[in-house]
């Protein structure tokens, strides 16, 4: 009875469906979370009679023939690129981004990373880095005597010093895109790595043509949307018992016949 | 006594057959752009059940065809640029390496290349058949309703959609994909709405594989039945006239 495998392929992709949405349930607060959503595709099928076949001497055919399905499989799990908002911190060295791309940032390996979280802050010895201490591209020092710090719209650092009426720009924070940010992937840490599916990084500056804008003082919060999730929660555990109802349906045929003798 | 149990044989195998339908059915509830099917069941016109004498209503039931329900599923809003969603009769078309295929799942990404495709990497085709190249520099993409994809104030493409005049020929083949067979008739007629951030879900209705689920297993411990019952009538009937 193919039912019962069938059913059971149906319940192991609603549970893969509820980790997925317990896993945005549980980053609703990472700071530039993408929530994910899982996506399914039916199983082979099995051909009982072929579509075309003769059904009889005189030459009439099969309209359509008869296809059994056996089951459903997770075809991908997406990260949904949706733009987060926009959370005021105050802190002088969070940047988000509004728009488009990701922030470089240089892992203890010495790979790049991108990230979207940009609540950074400062090294021991002044360097812009991520909340892990990473190194913010292409590496930026802002002195320790700076007043000030301002990072405009454009990405440019600039800093105010004693004695200085005009402020200095110190360094610009550069931005990367990619053709295919959905094929990222996704290491932890709120980092990704470029893979063969995203394509290569593309370089640029905030509000160049094609990237995003950088606002200091704010953070990108997590775009899971709680109600959402809830819905698409109830939606999985339904459909696992139904599941699981068919398993049973399927168990009670087998013993009635088991019970002919 | 052979006519009841091989008759009850013949439904006993359809009816399971049935509940792998609903199974499958039922496993896809969550799957984009599943149309529901339901087994379309016949009694065997090529021999007789009851040959010998008697009249010849006695008959074999046989699986006819398999009914697929091509109603629109509903579409549910998911903000993605390029997920798509079809309102109305048609299917995207892809390159596949096995050739043409056909789906309503429309949830597609961009390629390293920048070329539209499938979660697997199969192209998405145009209305000339021709693969969809984009620019993921280029800023946003907009798709309109009539397919017509436009980045910074430039049509680049046109997203394909085939239709066809029975949609009954068409084939699954997993994945969520159809194809179709060589002398399928093609039309073009209504071209359906293209939905920009939006799939269509599943066109299955639980209550509705719930209750055919109910009746199949209902009908197959009939049918069991009605085997037992033959064979406690076959038994007595040598018992009976077995006697001295």
């Amino acid at each position: 009875m193919r039912a019962l495998s069938t059913a059971a392929t149906g319940m192991e992709a609603q549970s893969l469906a509820v980790e997925v949405i317990s896993h945005n349930l549980a980053n609703m607060n990472t700071v530039a979370f993408k929530r994910q959503r899982a996506e399914f595709e039916d199983l082979l099928y099995q051909t009982v009679s072929q579509p075309g076949a003769n059904s009889s001497d005189a030459g009439t055919i099969v309209p359509t023939g008869v296809q059994v399905g056996l089951g459903v499989n997770a075809g991908s799990v997406y990260r949904i690129a949706e733009q987060g908002g926009l959370s005021e911190t105050g802190n002088r060295y969070d940047v988000a981004i509004s728009g488009q791309g990701y922030f470089r940032v240089q892992m203890p390996d010495g790979n790049d990373a991108y990230t979207r979280a940009g609540n950074f802050s400062l090294s021991p010895n002044g360097e812009i880095v991520t909340a892990d201490g990473y190194t913010v591209m292409p590496g930026i020092v802002v002195p320790a005597e700076a007043r000030q710090v301002a990072i405009n719209t454009q990405g440019q650092v600039q800093v105010l010093l004693d004695g200085q009426p005009q402020p200095q720009v110190v360094g610009q924070i550069e931005l990367a895109t990619f053709p295919n940010e959905a094929g990222l992937e996704q290491i932890g840490d709120n980092l990704l790595l470029e893979s063969a599916a995203s394509g290569a990084p593309n370089l640029g500056a905030p509000t160049d043509p094609g990237f995003g804008q950088v606002r200091q003082g704010f953070v990108e919060v997590s775009n899971v949307d709680a109600v959402t999730e809830i819905t698409s929660l109830i939606q999985a555990q339904r459909a696992y018992e139904m599941n699981a109802r068919v398993i049973t349906a399927a168990d009670e045929m087998l013993a009635t016949s088991s019970n002919l003798r | 006594m052979d006519n009841t149990m091989l008759i009850g044989l013949t439904r006993q195998l359809t009816l399971r057959r049935q509940m792998d339908v609903v199974a499958n059915n039922i496993s896809n509830a969550n799957t984009q752009g599943f149309k529901a099917e339901r087994m379309m069941l016949e009694p065997d016109t090529s021999m007789r059940a009851r040959h010998q004498d008697g009249p010849d209503r006695a008959k074999f039931v046989d699986e006819w065809a398999m009914g697929r329900d091509f109603s629109q599923g509903a579409l549910t809003h998911t903000s993605r640029p390029l997920d798509l969603a079809l309102q109305g009769d048609g299917f995207f078309m892809l390159e596949t390496d096995a050739g043409e295929r056909f789906t309503r799942d429309g949830a597609f990404t961009l390629s390293p290349q920048g070329e539209l495709v499938a979660s697997d990497g199969a192209r998405v085709l145009d209305n000339n058949g021709a693969p969809i190249l984009l620019d993921p520099r280029a800023g946003q993409i907009t798709i309109g309703e009539s397919g017509a994809i436009t980045q910074n104030g430039q049509q680049i493409a046109q997203v394909g959609v085939a239709q066809f005049a029975d949609q009954g020929v068409l084939n699954k083949t997993g994945d969520n994909r159809y194809v179709a067979p060589e002398d399928a008739e093609r039309v073009i007629e209504d071209l359906p709405q293209i939905k920009q951030g939006f799939l269509e879900s599943s066109n299955v209705r639980p209550m509705l594989e719930i209750t055919t689920m109910m009746e199949v297993s209902r009908a197959y411990a009939s049918v069991t039945r009605m085997i037992k019952d033959a064979d406690e009538l076959s038994r007595k009937a040598i018992d009976r006239l077995g006697r001295p």
